[in-house]
């Protein structure tokens, strides 16, 4: 008696943990994806490099996502930061891949091509007409991160860090002051170490991503 | 002679800065009206009593230009029926250029209504509005509640104009 009532307490227990953790981790800010879920996958998107990918083809621990559009200034002045970050993990089990969705001419792939030319993207860089990617992962705004371990799930969601940069003119300009947290290179990190971030979802900010009405 | 002409030149003069105002000094009224989050919230409670369409954009945003001129059409046919329109620009407020190119905007679309700019920087802007882009479209009934928050947040759901013309419609139709 006394050990079903202590399997009880403990099965009680038990979900209120995994209750509580789902509500910490819920989509926030994302209609579609929670933290912790499994990713959407994508096959054969066209790159900027001619070829074609598959979520399959990356073997790395660590995928990082990010929608982008060549027009939003948002993305331009974050450019310089996150060709950085991808320049840092040259070398580790990282990869990034940058995923456009708009069918505007000035966010397709030719555009594209121009763009990884003149900013020097140094990562990869898809395409996908159907926007299907975007609507899996929820994805309204660039530039919107998606930070996946090495089973797949997805820990973070948002920011690259506290203050996006514009580019409005010139230079970009961080428009929170200069960056004192680190979302997606934390995620990375915790992603490499087995473990979770202790941000895992933050408020996307930038352009809205243009999805064509059903 | 001279003192004649003197005085024919003045009124000359008078008559063609009256001539060129009724040309451009509306436009040149339009202006961007610096507002915090907190005197932003004064502003709408003021407007309490009336339907009240807020159209948040910024000079960066596409879409927002686009659809801007659909805003403006909007206002004339509904400003004589007690709905308020009002636009509020989460642009740079550092950025003199931007906010130059808003206001040379705002006279060309001939923007008469109110044109506000959040006087906070965007990330702040961002939180306090409860947004994650623009173009959104905030609309309030005359007890001043929000009832519609039309955005871009749900990619299978993003508001149309014809989402703004409906809630418009729809709180017109319920006085």
């Amino acid at each position: 008696m006394k050990q079903r009532f202590r399997a009880i307490v403990g099965i009680t227990i038990a979900f209120a943990f995994l209750t509580s953790a789902t509500l910490v981790y819920g989509g926030k800010f994302n209609s579609t994806i929670n933290i912790g879920m499994q990713a959407p996958v994508f096959t054969n998107l066209p790159a900027t490099d001619g070829k074609s990918y598959s979520m399959s083809d990356f073997k790395e621990d660590v995928l990082v996502l990010v929608f982008l559009a060549d027009h939003c200034p948002w993305v331009k002045g974050g450019e310089p930061d996150l060709i950085k970050l991808a320049a840092d993990y040259k070398g580790k089990s990282v990869r990034f891949v940058g995923i456009a969705i708009n069918l505007r001419e000035e966010d397709t792939l030719p555009a594209m091509k121009v763009r990884v030319q003149q900013a020097g993207y140094n990562f990869l860089y898809v395409h996908d007409a159907s926007q299907e990617i975007g609507r899996k992962y929820g994805a309204t705004h660039t530039p919107e991160y998606f930070v996946l371990d090495k089973n797949r799930r997805i820990i973070y969601t948002g920011l690259l860090t506290n203050s996006p940069a514009l580019l409005e003119g010139r230079a970009p300009r961080y428009t929170n002051g200069p960056p004192s947290q680190f979302y997606v290179r934390d995620a990375v990190d915790a992603a490499t170490a087995g473990k979770m971030p202790a941000v895992t979802e933050t408020r996307p900010q930038g352009c809205t991503l243009e999805y064509t009405s059903r | 002679m001279w003192r004649g002409g003197r005085t024919g030149a003045s009124i000359l003069c008078s008559i063609l800065v009256t001539a060129l105002c009724s040309l451009s000094c509306g436009s040149r009224a339009i202006d961007l009206r610096p507002v915090t989050f907190q005197q932003w919230q004064r502003e709408l409670a003021s407007l309490k009593g009336k339907i009240v369409v807020v159209d948040l954009w910024a000079t960066w945003c596409v879409p927002c230009i686009e659809r801007f001129p659909h805003m403006v059409q909007l206002y004339n046919q509904y400003k004589d029926r007690g709905v308020t329109f009002v636009s509020l620009s989460v642009d740079d407020r550092e950025d003199k250029q931007a906010l130059e190119t808003a206001r040379q905007f705002l006279r060309k679309q001939n923007a008469t209504f109110p044109n506000y700019l959040m006087n906070e920087n965007i990330s702040q802007s961002f939180e306090k509005l409860d947004i994650e882009g623009v173009p959104d479209v905030f609309v309030y009934d005359p007890a001043g509640r929000r009832r519609y928050a039309l955005n871009g947040n749900d990619p299978n759901r993003q508001f149309t104009e014809k989402d703004v013309d409906d809630a418009v419609a729809r709180l017109v139709a319920e006085r």
